[in-house]
């Protein structure tokens, strides 16, 4: 893969043929999917979802000592709102001196869609720089800059012959594409054009001594690759995981600083919790510097944090030391576990949000005693299919793909009647207006990941469906806005695949 | 003065629209636009506005175009059709109102056309351009309030003299809009009038299809609301004026008199009005006679809010409360004429307290007036410092007021750091809600 002379990078459903609407069973949809029939399908009726932009803020709002700068019209980005102050909080974690989050926006209006908005933009550089000094100037681009032909990559290059700031232009316009997940790529692509250096940095003299030190350093040392949903102990997690076979971590890039995408070209591996997140970036770190990468799982539930450990202590050759940490580790987790089974057995529970790790919260689920019955992704691509096409128990349930689109979500609940709904932010509140109890798929102070993680979601659980009071009272004084004819169609029925590309 | 802006407190013309639609009971949104822009309103209108939540149908409820590329390149007229047609099947709502993104409104899709071909199958569905280029939230506010007062409110032609609505105050932009328009209707009520607000409790979509039979529309802004209720007037015949946003006994007294005066209220009424609400304000106040005193609760104070808020609340700081509001930003996007209509406001405080005004929409600039306001201390040994002090504005003001050492309340959007359900500040009623949030924070710090 080596898209890194474009300026832009290409949005998936060209890269991966992703798709963002189905409804049918899982078994159906990895065989769709190996056959790459998914894509191009729509609805005929949609609920807003989100777009490439939005989500790139989720990413580049969490970089430390950065200023963002929105370019379009002055609702765009208009979300930060909610972050402000939260999100300091957070990268004090990793910083104590981090100043949160700084955000300008070049408030494009009629002139400036007339007139381009370059000019303003040059503006908010300059701005940034001399106000707030960052490292790094991130600017997103919008859908109306991109559709009047605003030369961004031109300002920046003018631009960043006055400023010290590294900038870093990211080409994530909303209505290219109607895979959110884009947003990744176009983050990762600024990345790696703009922050990580093209050739390696000329170190000062060293002794003999020193740099085979720094090399075997590099030799232990991989970089994983976190999301902006993660908690700062889920990393702890994770760091834990694999001192157990003698590795250290470097995490990128959510919360990281501008100057820490330098060290990313000398780890020996990179390794993702993610492949939706993670592909683009890894791939080109491949192409371009040689390091090898695993992408295949998410240590979420026991099997796949298993999975996720082996992989990387097979490629360091410690499979032997990595086996008897993971035997050490489920032996006592299985104990620790043992009390929540009767609470958690036969319970029936509905999945929702990212495609990787709604396919690995429901083997977790079903490894503590819950009924599986039926799946919800934001989108889907090649990278769920082994993950899926290996749970058996699950082939006959119900899939859907939808970017929100609670309306399907509703119709699933108020049908299959689930004892637990596990979703994704936004859409909790829906399941939740049908009494039904709920326990957010991720939050960004729980812990989720590895083993402890398996232990506290399940401590979680426990707690949540001891008392879900608010919400079945909820059921009984709030609707949510269909009408009733709705709940007798089939959830899938706006889902239209007339004009599927073969 | 148009140029980028540090951290907005707004959002554009269609997040205003949504966000006014989302405020009126059982009203539909339908967004024409790429599928990013409800799902950005959806984080701005919920966490940003003391967690107001989804709504009924907004959050990630919000019917949408979802217009893509191709769309953009062949128009998206034919799948706004096909998504009203569907939302009309599926959405249980009382009106449906079509909002417009930038990218249609560039390539000019006629959404207007689109629904007015439902609306003339019988169907309750409205549409207005509110492509985000065309302004900020607030101007999506008076556009849906002026495109429903066009071609939702029913002609009356026969009016009823004890019916006036209100508006003005923009609802979510002001994230107490619920709780203030019932203190605001309870006042007027007093005077023996009905109040139509739209977006208050208890009201539906009927109040606001009557309300061509009001007797006089009242608009509680200099700014906001003005333009609608020229519409208004134009389509309806009824006459508009604008009274002043009222915070505390000082505020609210002239209100009454206004809008007293405006109807032709008796003025003994309204002065009776006036001193039992006065009465029963300062029997509580008066519980805070010690502590006020014994602690000395004076505060120097920065007020940092909309052009609604600003002017009402630095008159209650300064009139009622007692303190030394000695600079106030405005971060709303005025015309020079709307600036000096709103500056106005500060120069007849019955204090004497004469605070700096200055308007000014970037966030990190406020520190700089203030430095300009008031002199740092270099070193010297005896400074007049502005301290005790205490800082009203959004939760983005939250870090200046730290780099002041002062007391910070969240009183203006956006607020992230409070949760704001029935409260109110307007009225009596209202400031004593403020005085109990404000003197809360000073002794929950003891």
């Amino acid at each position: 893969m080596d898209y890194i002379k474009e300026k832009a990078p290409p949005v998936r459903e060209e890269r991966l043929r992703a798709c963002n609407a189905y409804g049918g069973s899982c078994g159906n949809l990895v065989e769709k999917s190996k056959k790459g029939c998914l894509n191009g399908i729509k609805r005929k009726f949609s609920q807003t979802q989100g777009c490439q932009l939005n989500l790139s803020l989720a990413i580049i709002n969490t970089i430390r000592d950065a200023v963002v700068i929105v370019h379009g019209p002055v609702g765009c980005g208009g979300a930060s709102l909610a972050q402000a102050g939260v999100n300091k909080g957070f990268q004090k974690l990793r910083d104590s001196n981090a100043r949160g989050l700084i955000w300008v926006n070049t408030n494009m209006g009629e002139n400036e869609v007339v007139q381009g908005g370059e000019s303003r933009l040059r503006d908010a550089i300059l701005h940034a720089e001399k106000e707030f000094r960052p490292s790094a100037i991130i600017i997103v681009n919008s859908c109306v800059p991109a559709i009047i032909g605003d030369d961004i990559d031109g300002v920046v290059e003018q631009a960043q012959k006055e400023v010290k700031a590294k900038i870093v232009p990211v080409h994530c316009e909303g209505f290219k594409t109607k895979i959110m997940a884009s947003a990744y790529d176009a983050v990762y692509h600024g990345i790696l054009r703009n922050l990580i250096p093209h050739e390696k940095i000329i170190q000062d003299e060293k002794t003999e001594l020193e740099t085979l030190q720094e090399k075997y350093r590099a030799s232990r040392t991989v970089n994983v690759l976190n999301v902006s949903s993660m908690s700062r102990i889920d990393e702890y997690e994770l760091v834990r995981l694999l001192k157990a076979i003698d590795l250290e971590l470097n995490i990128l890039p959510c919360y990281a600083h501008p100057d820490d995408f330098q060290k990313a070209t000398e780890a020996a591996l990179n390794v993702s919790i993610c492949a939706t997140h993670d592909d683009y970036f890894v791939e080109h770190l491949k192409e371009k510097y040689g390091i090898p990468f695993i992408l295949r799982t998410i240590p979420i539930g026991v099997q796949y944090t298993n999975r996720w450990i082996l992989d990387i202590a097979k490629f360091f050759g410690a499979e032997e030391a990595a086996q008897r940490f993971i035997d050490q580790e489920v032996k006592q987790l299985e104990e620790a576990i043992a009390p929540f089974r009767d609470i958690f057995k036969g319970k029936r529970v509905l999945i929702g949000g990212g495609e990787i790790r709604v396919v690995a919260n429901a083997e977790l689920l079903h490894y503590l005693g819950f009924e599986i019955v039926g799946l919800r992704a934001y989108h889907y691509d090649q990278f769920a299919d082994e993950m899926l096409g290996e749970q058996d128990i699950i082939k006959q349930i119900p899939f859907n793909v939808a970017t929100g689109q609670p309306f399907e979500q509703a119709n699933l609940n108020h049908n299959l009647k689930p004892d637990l709904y596990v979703g994704h932010v936004n859409t909790n509140v829906w399941a939740a207006k049908q009494g039904i109890p709920v326990i957010p798929l991720f939050h960004q102070s729980q812990l989720f990941l590895g083993y402890t993680g398996i232990y506290e979601f399940a401590r979680r659980l426990a707690r949540i469906l001891r008392n879900p009071s608010f919400n079945r009272n909820l059921k009984d004084n709030v609707h949510l806005p269909y009408f009733e004819e709705w709940y007798d169609k089939d959830a899938f029925s706006y889902i239209d695949e007339s004009e599927l590309q073969a | 003065m148009s140029n980028f802006i540090d951290r907005p407190r707004y959002l554009c013309t269609m997040g205003g629209a949504v966000s006014t639609l989302k405020a009126l009971p059982r009203a539909i949104s339908i967004i024409h636009a790429a599928a990013g822009c409800g799902g950005n309103f959806g984080n701005a209108l919920n966490g940003a506005a003391g967690y107001l939540g989804s709504g009924y149908c907004a959050g990630q409820a919000l019917p949408s175009s979802n217009v893509f590329e191709r769309d953009i390149v062949f128009g998206g007229e034919e799948r706004l059709e096909e998504q009203i047609a569907s939302t009309l099947e599926i959405v249980d709502g009382d009106i449906y109102f079509v909002v417009t993104g930038c990218m249609v409104d560039i390539i000019g899709d006629d959404a207007v056309s689109v629904a007015r071909r439902f609306n003339q199958q019988g169907k309750p569905v409205f549409a207005a351009e509110t492509g985000g280029f065309k302004g900020n939230a607030y101007t999506g506010y008076d556009i849906v309030l002026s495109t429903l007062f066009r071609d939702f409110v029913e002609k009356r032609p026969v009016k009823n003299k004890k019916i006036v609505n209100l508006f003005g105050l923009v609802p979510i932009q002001d994230v107490f809009w619920k709780g203030n328009l019932n203190v605001l209707k309870d006042l007027i009520q007093k005077l023996g009038y009905k109040v139509n607000t739209f977006f208050g409790e208890g009201e539906t979509i009927e109040n606001l299809k009557q309300a061509g039979e009001a007797h006089l529309n009242i608009v509680v802004s200099d700014v906001y609301g003005v333009k609608s209720a020229k519409i208004f007037e134009e389509v309806h015949g009824v006459p508009y004026i604008v009274a002043n946003l009222p915070i505390g006994p000082a505020g609210t007294k002239e209100f009454l008199e206004t809008v007293g005066k405006a109807l032709g209220v008796d003025e003994l009424l309204v002065s009776n009005v006036i001193a039992e609400e006065k009465a029963r304000y300062y029997s509580y106040v008066e519980r805070l006679a010690d502590v006020y005193n014994d602690l000395d609760f004076q505060r120097y104070s920065v007020v940092v809010a909309d052009a609604n808020y600003a002017p009402a609340l630095t008159r209650f700081i300064a009139d009622d409360l007692g303190w030394l509001p000695e600079l106030v930003v405005i971060t709303d996007l005025l015309s020079e004429d709307e600036e000096k209509l709103v500056a106005k406001k500060f120069t007849a405080f019955s204090s004497g307290v004469i605070p700096k005004v200055v308007f000014d929409t970037d966030t990190s600039n406020v520190s700089k007036h203030f430095n300009k306001a008031w002199p740092r201390n270099n070193n010297n040994r005896y400074f007049n410092a502005f301290s005790p002090a205490f800082v009203f504005g959004s939760s983005l003001d939250r870090e200046f007021a730290d780099s002041l050492g002062a007391a910070h309340l969240s009183v203006s959007y956006p607020i992230s750091n409070r949760v704001v359900l029935d409260r109110a500040y307007l009225g009596y009623s209202g400031s004593l809600r403020l005085i109990e949030d404000v003197i809360g924070l000073l002794v929950g710090s003891r």
